[in-house]
């Protein structure tokens, strides 16, 4: 196999069902008593049926165009994940019209632009928490005419002239649906799949989001490509908990659950979202790194609290199934599952896992090892907003946690500006891309070459294999003083792998040695300062502690030791606060954004290359109820080379 | 709703209500009136009689003297578990769940007394509509489970929970009742900021979109001024003040009253009120 991918000739002719909508009228009529969605309301499952999920669509549908949504109007969507938002997502692109998700924890700022850029007509929020936010903005967003709710709880005492409830909306599609039977197959009829049909904002790590435009026969084409390769059918279950305004939940709850009839299950609450997963059992899931990781912590901290014969008995499952996944022997993995592995996956709710994947940035070989050894088939996929999505996937069977595998069927590849390492930027092109950006004409032009080529702003190269590396953003590329290239993230990503790290921000760009701002887990740290008998206050008050600084040093000489001697961290602090994306820090899928990060702890850097041991904060952090604490802490900088640089005289020099 | 405030007669009097444990008077002719749909507070410093009040509504105390009406009629001496028949729920200072039951179990407790079924029609589960009866009451219950957000604590032990939560499951157990009036002691005691305002929406929406009457004691003055439509005030077992919150905070009485207690009467407790009570 040809890692450039093979030309795009060969590729089957544009499908009859070219939108959504189609799918779905296609689906109802040959498979109107399968099961589409399942909702967990009021304690128990609630299913819809293909053709209950076509009803609603069309009910719905009819009601947008009543209150006047055309083609090519833009339709606003905030709210949790719930059948609401996927059959308000149809009925717009039954009407013709643009859908554009808003992540849920949006902050207003960030709605009103995305709501202005778009020029949203209307507005599909899901209940109050929502409701609120959009009436808070008032006339900043003077063009939105129509706020349609689909929770009446608490929004009844709004006089707001705007507002509409969902299911008023709908008794006048059905109205419109006796009137006029003829009336939405005409409508889904009328939709092309050359035409627009979502927006879907770009993870911007800087500034505004740009809105990439991507149209419903280009997003079902790729599907198909996706499937080819990982395919999924009407035997699969899909829990949605990925936020809807992504494009691979777009991907997943729509694109693929439509064109595969994959069922997509809904959990109740967020809270309960781990309980309801392992009661659906799904055989496919992707999940953020940091939830990987997460989930990864999780079990550890758990084991940490477990009687020593538990202890005991998870060490020796690990062992074994680190021995099974070296090996490959079967017999091996089924001494791994007999011990503990079975009944891990069980508790996580991943026994019926066919496939699972990660995306959205790297995750740490050793969270891969971890679950790999698990037994769960993990992935690494990578790709854009703009390429509508992953692209490239692992391989079954050939999975290298260094790489991010081969693209899908009829994807190119290439690396431009390479160096002698053939490290250069990730270019790509494919058939079924974005159109543009909405309404940005010259970022358009900037990312996208005159032939097609859609430059990533990634940094990687191709492995011996024939895989795709990806190590970083080309600009976050950094280097020495000293001259030594290195990777912030895969460094970082290696720190994270400890439980008691949570964030790290590895520094030095142009600097003359490495250095780190790390964040502990607390949930972690604070059981183990627990059982050490330390107290503490706060988080603040815990991060200061000389003995948490003492397991902080020994974790990160630990990655140390793993790392070639110039890219090892030399000194490190630990904040007095997580990382926040209400901060800005992060961005809404929790990449790290380093400009910010630069500007905000700039004098804390400043003070850590200046060699000064120990550094005064007084700050104020606003919560997110709104409340300000004022923050008065004494943060430490342990250096880690200082002793071995006395000793050995260590190239890199003493600062300041 | 709105409409009811105000309206016809008032769904629970106390008139001259005086209630003394042997030298000790409680409360020396208390009367207050509380129209159907209102929500009232009663406020007053440690000691003044507010929780006494509250359990001669609730029939847990036998008042000395004076007459407890609830909705037209006289329930003075009717007995606490009656009063729970007839439509009053509550909550307590102290929480008082049944702590090795499930959250579900405890709100089920709620539903007790509309239970048709007894222990001899109850076994034979599919006959008697033992089996009907259990599913509605159910899904009662996952509607105010819904309500109060208790979804990801269903199945849990009640006692493992944190101390905002286990209010919440009290109240829940409270409103499982269905009870026309619900008294609420000290709902927000303990709570952090954002146990505080969940709460507190809680309590308003229960009053505003369900058209429950409130009675409720608490604390935290900006709690009470912000969601009141009236407020008592007590002192030494007697009414000092009545009347809408901003009438309240302007009662040279009431002033006085919080005030004495940061000159000393050791009610260090309430100094905190003091402060915020004569700023305005």
């Amino acid at each position: 196999m040809s890692t450039a991918a093979t030309p795009l000739r060969d590729l089957a002719p544009a499908p009859v069902a070219d939108t959504l909508p189609k799918l779905l009228a296609r689906n109802a009529a040959a498979h109107p008593h399968d099961v589409a969605l399942r909702e967990k309301d009021l304690g128990i499952w609630r299913a819809y049926t293909w053709a209950d999920y076509h009803a609603q669509v069309k009910r719905r549908a009819l009601g947008l165009s009543a209150i006047g949504i055309e083609r090519g109007d833009v339709v606003g969507l905030l709210g949790d994940n719930r059948p609401s938002w996927v059959i308000s997502e149809l009925a717009a692109h039954a009407c013709g019209a643009l859908s554009l998700g808003i992540y849920r924890d949006a902050l207003d700022e960030e709605v009103a632009y995305l709501i202005n850029h778009a020029d949203v007509r209307i507005v599909l929020a899901e209940d109050e928490e929502q409701v609120d936010k959009l009436l808070r903005l008032g006339d900043r967003i003077p063009g939105v005419e129509r706020i349609i709710y689909s929770d009446p709880r608490g929004v009844r005492k709004y006089t707001d002239p705007r507002l509409i409830v969902a299911s008023a909306l709908d008794r006048v599609g059905d109205e419109i649906a006796l009137q006029r039977p003829e009336r939405y197959d005409e409508l889904v009829r009328a939709t092309s799949g050359d035409d627009a049909a979502i927006l879907c904002t770009t993870s911007g790590t800087s500034s505004n989001p740009k809105l990439a435009v991507l149209s419903a026969g280009r997003l079902i084409r790729h599907c198909e490509s996706y499937l080819r390769v990982d395919p999924k059918g009407p035997q699969d279950e899909y829990v949605s908990v990925l936020p809807l305004p992504w494009i691979m939940e777009q991907v997943y709850a729509l694109g693929q659950a439509l064109i595969a009839r994959m069922r997509v299950n809904f959990v109740e609450e967020s809270g309960t979202t781990m309980a309801d997963m392992r009661e659906i059992g799904p055989t496919f899931i992707l999940l953020a790194p940091r939830v990987w990781e997460q989930i990864a912590a999780d079990v550890r901290a758990r084991v940490m609290d477990a009687s020593p014969l538990k202890r005991f008995v998870f060490r020796l499952g690990v062992r074994l199934g680190e021995a099974a996944l070296k090996s490959g022997a079967k017999g091996a993995r089924a001494l791994a599952d007999l011990v503990l592995m079975r009944a891990l996956r069980d508790r996580l709710g991943f026994s019926r896992l066919r496939s699972a994947a990660t995306g959205g940035a790297a995750l740490g070989p050793d969270t891969f090892r971890f679950f790999q050894a698990l037994g769960v088939p993990l992935r690494q996929l990578y790709g854009q907003t703009e390429l509508a999505g992953a692209y490239t996937i692992h391989r079954p069977g050939e999975v290298d946690f260094d790489t991010v595998g081969t693209p899908f069927d009829g994807v190119e590849v290439r690396i431009d500006d390479a160096d002698a390492n053939g490290v250069g930027e990730i270019v790509t092109r494919h058939p079924n891309m974005f159109l543009g950006y909405y309404k940005n004409e010259a970022a358009t032009r900037t990312s996208v070459l005159a032939d097609g080529w859609m430059k990533t702003g990634d940094a990687g190269y191709f492995g011996a294999s024939g895989e795709l590396v990806v190590i970083d953003r080309v600009h976050d590329l950094a280097t020495t003083s000293l001259g030594q290239r290195f990777s912030p993230q895969y460094i970082e990503n290696k720190l994270k792998f400890s439980p008691y790290v949570a964030e790290a921000v590895i520094l030095g760009d142009e600097r003359p040695y490495l250095a780190a701002l790390v964040c502990i887990r607390f949930s972690i740290v604070s059981k183990w300062a627990e059982r050490h008998r330390i107290p503490f206050t706060t988080y603040a008050d815990l991060a200061a502690k000389p003995q948490v600084h003492d397991l902080l040093r020994q974790e990160i000489e630990t990655v140390n030791a793993s790392l070639p001697e110039p890219q090892r961290v030399c000194k490190f602090l630990l904040l007095y606060k997580e990382l926040d994306a209400d901060d800005g820090e992060l961005t809404r899928t929790r990449k790290v954004r380093r400009a910010v990060i630069n500007e905000k702890y700039a004098d804390l850097i400043e003070a850590i290359y200046a060699g000064q041991p120990e550094i005064g904060v007084d700050t104020m952090i606003t919560f997110q109820d709104g409340t300000r604490q004022r923050v008065r802490t004494r943060l430490k900088t342990v250096d880690l080379v200082q002793a071995a640089r006395a000793a050995l005289r260590s190239p890199l020099g003493a600062p300041g | 709703m709105s409409p009811l405030y105000g309206t016809g007669t008032p769904l629970l009097e106390l008139s001259r209500v005086s209630l003394r444990f042997g030298g000790v008077k409680a409360l020396t002719e208390v009367t207050l009136s509380v129209p159907a749909g209102d929500l009232f507070s009663i406020i007053g410093p440690n000691g003044a009689g507010k929780t006494s009040a509250l359990n001669c509504i609730s029939g847990r105390y036998a008042p000395t003297s004076g007459r407890v009406m609830f909705d037209g009629r006289d329930i003075t001496d009717v007995a606490p578990y009656r009063r729970a028949a007839i439509g009053i729920g509550r909550t307590f200072q102290n929480l008082a769940l049944f702590g090795h039951m499930t959250v579900l179990d405890n709100i089920l407790v709620g539903r007790h007394h509309l239970l048709r079924n007894n222990f001899v029609a109850g076994p034979i589960y599919w006959f008697t509509g033992a089996c009907r009866e259990e599913l509605a009451h159910r899904a009662k219950v996952e509607e105010i489970i819904d309500f109060l957000d208790l979804q990801h604590v269903r199945k849990a032990i009640a006692g493992t929970l944190s101390y905002g939560l286990r209010k919440r499951v009290e109240l829940a157990r409270a409103i499982a009742l269905e009870p026309k009036l619900l008294l609420l002691d000290e709902p927000m005691a303990g709570m952090n900021l954002e146990e505080k305002e969940d709460m507190a929406r809680y309590i308003v929406e229960l009053n505003e979109e369900r058209g429950m009457t409130v009675v409720m004691i608490e604390h935290d003055m900006a709690v009470v001024m912000d969601m009141s439509k009236r407020v008592l005030v007590l002192d030494f077992g007697r009414t000092i003040a009545e009347g809408s919150p901003a009438e309240v905070l302007d009662d040279a009485q009431v002033a006085r009253a919080y005030l004495g207690a940061a000159e000393g009467f050791g009610r260090n407790a309430e100094m905190g009120v003091a402060t915020e009570i004569a700023a305005p």
